[in-house]
C-alpha cells in the first residue's frame, strides 16, 4: 500500500501518520481493493488503554490536565473529576515537572522512562508530545531501583555480543529470539519476516520445549492489519500484560483541545483492536510482545512472544528489549548485505562453472544438457527448458513438451525491446492455456537469447504451497470453536494463507533475474566462441581438405608414374620384340597391361571417390530426361549389345547436379546390362511421384520426396550381398566375370546420391532381376 | 605455316627417365620435325638452363612437367612468366594431375597448354602427335633469335 504523503514533511513520523489517516479515514473510499475492514479499523484512536498504566494529557504550555484514563482513583489515588482541569503540579513535584520538561525538550528516547514518584507510589513514566498535548504515561514500579547507564548496559552488553556474532541473517534472527527470550522469560519467541505482499513467515523461534513449534509457518497479510504495520514503525515496542483486559476509556472520550479522538499512534498503553486480543485468546496466548524490526524505515519484520499466562514486564526490561529489537533492525541491513553478497557470489560461481566447462561442448545444447541443475539453481527454479529453433530440451518439472512452443511464441509478444526477460509468478492467470499446469508451472521466468534463431531459456517454479517449508504438521488445536470469526489459531492462519497462495509460485528474486541476465551475457559469449571456434574448424578442415586433395592427387600421380612406365613398357616390348616371343610369353606381358591398367582404374576411382564428398555441387533444375538420352547414346556407342530400354514416360526436371547425376545413371545402366545373363535383356528407367502408390518402395528409402528408379532383368543380388554392394572396392563377382569392374562405381553412385541429401536402396530377386531405387533430396 | 624444315628447340623438363623415354620414343617415331631437344631433370636444372642464354640458345618452347622434386613446375612457371625475356616463350605443361586446381593455376599464371599423360600408350602417342603438329606446324611461335 503506498499513499502520497504530503511532500513538505520528510519526517518519517509524519509521513506515517498521514499514511494511518488515509487509511483508516471512513470518508476516503480504498482504492487498494486488498483493503479489509481491519485496515480500516482506526486503532490509533481507540481513546481507550490498557489498565496496567494510567494516561494523563496536558497542555504544554501551562501543564494543565485535559484528559486522564477512567482508572486514575486506582493508580493515582485521586478520581479523574479531581483532576481534569487542574495543572500536573498537583500531582507531581515541581522536580519531577522540570524533568518532564527535560524529557520533551531532548530526544524522549533516550530520557525515557521517567523514574517519578505519584501519591507515594513509585512509577514509571514516559512523556511524548502530540501535535496538540502532551501525553504522560504512568506505570507503577513493583521494585523500583534507580537505574543508571551502567545497569543498562551491564543488561544489553551479552545479548548484543551474541547478536554482533551472529555470521547469517538466520543466525541473527535466531539468536534474537534466544535473548529476547532470555531476557523477557516469555513461554515463546518468534521472528516474524514480511515478504513484499505483505504476507508473514516464521524464520525463527525460542520456546518453551513441549510447546509446538511455529517455525515455518506462513500468514496470510490480513493477520497483521496495514494500519497496524504503519503504528508498528513509530512505536516500536507493544505489550499487552494481559490480554483478557478490559480497556480503560479516557475521559473525557474527545480531547478538550481538538474535539476529537487523542493521537494514541505513539502511546505504549494504548488499547489494542478487539480483534487482536480475540486472535490471542483463540491462541491462549494470554500475554504479548511485539518488537518491530524496521529496515531502510520500513517494517521488515516483527520479534513476537507469546506468553500463556498474564505477564507483566518491567520498564527497563522492555527498554532492553527494544534496544535489542534496534541492534537487530541495525544488523539486518549488514546481513541482508552480506546475504545477497553471498548469494551473488554464489551464483556468479555456478555460472562462471557453467561457462568454463560449456568451452568442452560442442554446443550450447549440450552445454546446457550437462547442467540442467546449475542453472535451475541459479534461478531458483525447478524446472528448465531450453529451446534452440526447433529443438526443446526440457529438465526437472516442466509442463509437457507440446505447450512449450505456443508458450514462447506468447513470451516474444510480450517482451518489448529492450526486454529479454520475463517473469510472472501467477502464469496460470496471465496465460491460461497452461492454468492446469499450475503445480509444477505458477512461476515462469523467461530468458530470450536469441529471437532470430529462437534461442530461449525457461525457468519454472511451481506453485507455493508445493514448496513451502510446512515447519511441521501443526496439530489442531483443542477446544477451539471458531464461530465463522475471521481469526483462530496458526494453523487456521496458515490455511488462510494457503489459500491466498493458490496458483502462485515463490517470486522471482531480483539476484536470480540479475544471474539469469548475466548468465546470458555468458551464453551470447559461449555461441559466438563456438561460432569463431566453427570458423576456426571450417578453416581447419578446408586446410586440410585442399591438403587431402593434394595428397590424393599426388599419391595418385605417384603410383600412376611407375604405373604408366610398367604399362608402357610393356607395350614397348610387345611392339619391339613380340615377333621374338611366343605366344605364353606374348599373353604375359598383355596380362601384365591388364594388371597394370587394373590398377590404374583403382587409383584412378579412389581418387575421384575421394573428391566426390568435398568438391561442391552445381545444382540447377536439371531436365533428366535429356540426361537420360545423353547417357543411353554414349552407352550404346560403347556397348553396342541389343538392350530393350524401357522408359514408361519421361523423367522429370529436378534440381541437382547434371554431370553427377549422369555418372549415376550411366554407373546404374551399366551395372544392369553387365550384370545380365539373359538372352533379352531389359531395363527400365522411372519415377514415383510423391502421390502415387509408394507401397512397392524400400522402406529404407522413408521418404515423401519423388523416386527414380532403374530396374533390370539380370542376375539379381543375394539379400546378404545387398549391403556389400556399396561398399568400396568390394566385388562380389570374380574379375573376370560380368566385364569386371573397380568396385567402386556403386560407391560413388550412392556417395552421389546422398551428396544431394537423398538416398538409395536396392530390392531384388536373385536370378530375376534388381530394382535401384534413389531420390536426390530437397 | 612454318617451314617444316626449320629447326627449333624444345626444352622438357622431365624427372622421371621412365616418362622420358617414353617422350622420347614417340619424338623419334614422328621424326618429321626437326626438333633439338634439351632436358631437365628438375626446376632449379630448368631455371638454371633459361637463366643462363649465354651457354645456349632459348628454347622455343618448354614443355614442363608439374610435379618435379626439389623445385616444383609450378614455381618454375611462376619464375618463367615474370622474367620480361622468357615471359614470350611458350610453356605447355605436360603431367599427370587431373586436379582442376593445378589446372587453374597453370593458366592463371600464363601458361599456353595443359597435356596430361594418358596411361595408355596409344593414347600419349595420339596426344603427343597433336602438341607437335600444333605447335612447330600449326602455330607461328616468337623466333628466339
Amino acid at each position: 500500500m503506498t499513499s502520497s504523503v504530503s511532500p513538505e514533511s520528510s519526517d518519517p513520523n509524519t509521513q506515517v501518520r498521514a499514511e494511518i489517516a488515509i487509511l483508516t479515514d471512513p470518508d476516503l473510499v480504498p482504492s487498494d481493493v486488498s483493503l479489509t475492514n481491519c485496515d480500516r479499523e482506526p486503532i490509533h484512536i481507540p481513546s481507550a488503554i490498557q489498565p496496567h498504566g494510567v494516561l494523563i494529557t496536558c497542555t504544554e504550555d501551562d501543564f494543565v490536565i485535559q484528559q486522564i484514563s477512567q482508572n486514575a482513583l486506582q493508580l493515582l489515588g485521586q478520581p479523574p473529576a479531581a483532576l481534569l482541569g487542574q495543572p500536573l503540579s498537583k500531582l507531581l513535584p515541581p522536580n519531577q515537572l522540570d524533568q518532564i520538561r527535560g524529557c520533551l525538550a531532548a530526544d524522549f528516547e533516550q530520557v525515557n522512562p521517567l523514574q517519578l514518584r505519584v501519591n507515594g507510589r513509585d512509577m514509571g513514566g514516559v512523556a511524548h508530545r502530540t501535535e496538540t498535548v502532551i501525553v504522560l504515561e504512568l506505570e507503577p514500579l513493583d521494585n523500583p531501583q534507580p537505574i543508571d547507564f551502567f545497569d543498562f548496559y551491564r543488561w544489553v552488553k551479552a545479548p548484543i555480543n551474541h547478536l554482533q556474532q551472529a555470521q547469517t541473517l538466520t543466525e541473527l534472527c535466531q539468536t534474537a529470539a534466544a535473548e529476547v527470550r532470555q531476557i523477557t522469560g516469555f513461554d515463546r519467541v518468534m521472528v516474524y519476516r514480511f515478504d513484499s505482499d505483505g504476507a508473514g513467515d516464521v524464520i525463527a523461534e525460542d520456546r518453551r520445549s513441549d510447546l509446538e513449534p511455529f517455525l515455518g509457518l506462513h500468514y496470510p497479510a490480513t493477520d497483521i492489519p496495514k494500519q497496524a504495520k504503519q503504528l508498528y514503525r513509530l512505536n516500536r515496542l507493544r505489550l499487552i500484560p494481559d490480554a483478557t483486559y478490559e480497556p480503560i476509556p479516557l475521559e473525557p472520550l474527545h480531547s478538550p483541545v481538538t474535539q476529537a479522538p487523542l493521537d494514541m499512534s505513539l502511546s505504549v498503553l494504548r488499547s489494542v483492536s478487539p480483534m487482536h486480543t480475540e486472535y490471542l485468546n483463540n491462541m491462549g496466548v494470554r500475554a504479548s510482545l511485539s518488537i518491530s524490526l524496521l529496515c531502510n524505515q520500513q517494517l521488515w519484520g516483527l520479534i513476537a512472544c507469546h506468553h500463556y499466562v498474564p505477564k507483566p514486564l518491567s520498564y527497563p526490561l522492555r527498554t532492553v528489549c527494544e534496544f535489542v529489537g534496534q541492534a537487530v533492525s541495525m544488523e539486518l541491513l549488514t546481513k541482508l548485505d552480506k546475504q545477497r553478497l553471498v548469494e551473488r557470489v554464489r551464483l556468479q560461481s555456478i555460472q562462471a562453472n557453467f561457462v568454463q566447462s560449456s568451452s568442452r561442448y560442442q554446443s550450447l545444447l549440450a552445454a546446457i544438457s550437462h547442467h540442467p541443475i546449475d542453472l535451475m539453481v541459479l534461478a531458483d527454479a525447478s524446472g528448465l527448458v531450453f529451446c534452440e529453433g526447433e529443438q526443446l530440451i526440457a529438465f526437472g518439472q516442466t509442463p509437457p513438451e507440446p505447450t512449450i512452443a505456443p508458450l514462447i511464441h506468447w513470451v516474444s509478444q510480450q517482451l518489448t525491446p529492450p526486454a529479454l526477460l520475463y517473469s510472472t509468478d501467477q502464469l496460470g492467470k496471465v496465460y491460461p492455456a497452461l492454468a492446469d499446469h499450475q503445480v509444477v508451472a505458477s512461476g515462469l521466468l523467461a530468458l530470450q537469447i536469441s529471437p532470430a534463431q529462437n534461442i530461449h531459456l525457461l525457468w519454472f517454479k511451481p506453485e507455493v504451497v508445493q514448496t513451502v517449508n510446512w515447519g511441521g504438521e501443526p496439530k489442531q488445536q483443542q477446544g477451539v470453536d471458531a464461530e465463522g470469526l475471521p481469526y483462530l489459531t496458526p494453523r487456521q492462519s496458515f490455511e488462510r494463507w494457503q489459500e491466498t497462495v493458490r496458483r502462485k509460485s515463490l517470486p522471482w528474486s531480483d539476484l536470480a533475474k540479475e544471474a539469469v541476465l548475466e548468465l546470458r551475457g555468458a551464453i551470447i559469449g559461449i555461441v559466438l566462441k563456438k561460432v569463431d571456434e566453427l570458423a576456426m574448424l571450417n578453416a581447419d578442415l578446408q586446410r586440410s581438405n585442399s591438403e587431402l586433395d593434394a595428397f590424393a592427387y599426388i599419391a595418385s600421380h605417384d603410383l600412376k608414374e611407375p604405373l604408366r612406365g610398367i604399362h608402357n613398357y610393356s607395350s614397348f616390348l610387345i611392339e619391339d620384340y613380340g615377333e621374338q616371343l611366343d605366344a605364353e610369353g606374348q599373353h604375359k606381358l598383355e596380362t601384365l597391361m591388364r594388371l597394370t591398367q587394373r590398377m590404374e582404374d583403382l587409383i584412378s576411382s579412389l581418387l575421384h571417390y575421394s573428391r566426390l564428398g568435398r568438391a561442391d555441387l552445381a545444382i540447377y533444375d536439371t531436365d533428366l530426361s535429356a540426361v537420360l538420352a545423353e547417357v543411353l547414346g554414349v552407352i550404346q556407342m560403347s556397348q553396342p549389345e541389343s538392350v530393350e530400354f524401357r522408359i514408361p514416360r519421361s523423367l522429370p526436371t529436378l534440381a541437382c547436379d547434371r554431370i553427377r547425376v549422369t555418372e549415376v545413371f550411366t554407373n546404374l545402366i551399366s551395372n544392369a546390362i553387365k550384370y545380365n545373363n539373359k538372352p533379352h535383356k531389359w531395363i527400365e528407367i522411372g519415377y514415383i511421384t510423391p502421390d502415387e502408390d509408394r507401397s512397392i518402395l524400400p522402406e529404407t528409402l522413408d521418404t515423401d520426396q519423388m523416386v527414380l528408379y532403374v530396374r533390370d532383368n539380370g542376375i539379381g543380388i543375394r539379400e546378404r550381398q545387398l549391403e556389400n554392394v556399396f561398399k568400396i572396392f568390394k566385388r562380389l563377382h570374380a574379375p573376370n566375370r560380368y566385364g569386371g569392374g573397380t568396385g567402386a562405381g556403386l560407391t560413388i553412385v550412392k556417395k552421389i546420391v546422398e551428396r544431394h541429401g537423398g538416398r538409395i536402396a536396392i530390392q531384388s530377386v536373385p536370378r530375376e532381376g534388381s530394382t535401384f531405387y534413389f531420390y536426390l533430396g530437397q | 605455316m612454318d617451314d617444316p624444315t626449320l629447326s627449333h628447340t624444345l626444352l622438357v623438363v622431365e624427372d622421371s627417365d621412365e616418362d622420358y623415354e617414353i617422350f622420347s620414343r614417340i619424338i623419334r617415331e614422328v621424326d618429321r620435325f626437326d626438333l633439338s631437344i634439351a632436358r631437365c631433370v628438375d626446376g632449379e636444372d630448368a631455371l638454371d638452363y633459361l637463366m643462363s642464354p649465354e651457354d645456349h640458345p632459348l628454347p622455343d618452347l618448354v614443355l614442363l612437367d608439374l610435379n618435379l622434386p626439389g623445385t616444383d613446375g609450378r614455381e618454375v612457371l611462376a619464375e618463367l612468366k615474370q622474367d620480361d625475356r622468357l615471359k614470350v616463350i611458350p610453356v605447355v605443361v605436360l603431367t599427370t594431375s587431373s586436379n582442376p586446381e593445378d589446372v587453374y593455376t597453370c593458366y592463371y599464371a600464363g601458361v599456353s597448354g595443359y597435356l596430361l599423360k594418358s596411361f595408355n600408350p596409344n593414347q600419349f602417342r595420339a596426344t603427343m602427335h597433336q602438341f607437335l603438329e600444333f605447335w612447330f606446324q600449326a602455330t607461328v611461335l616468337p623466333s628466339s633469335n
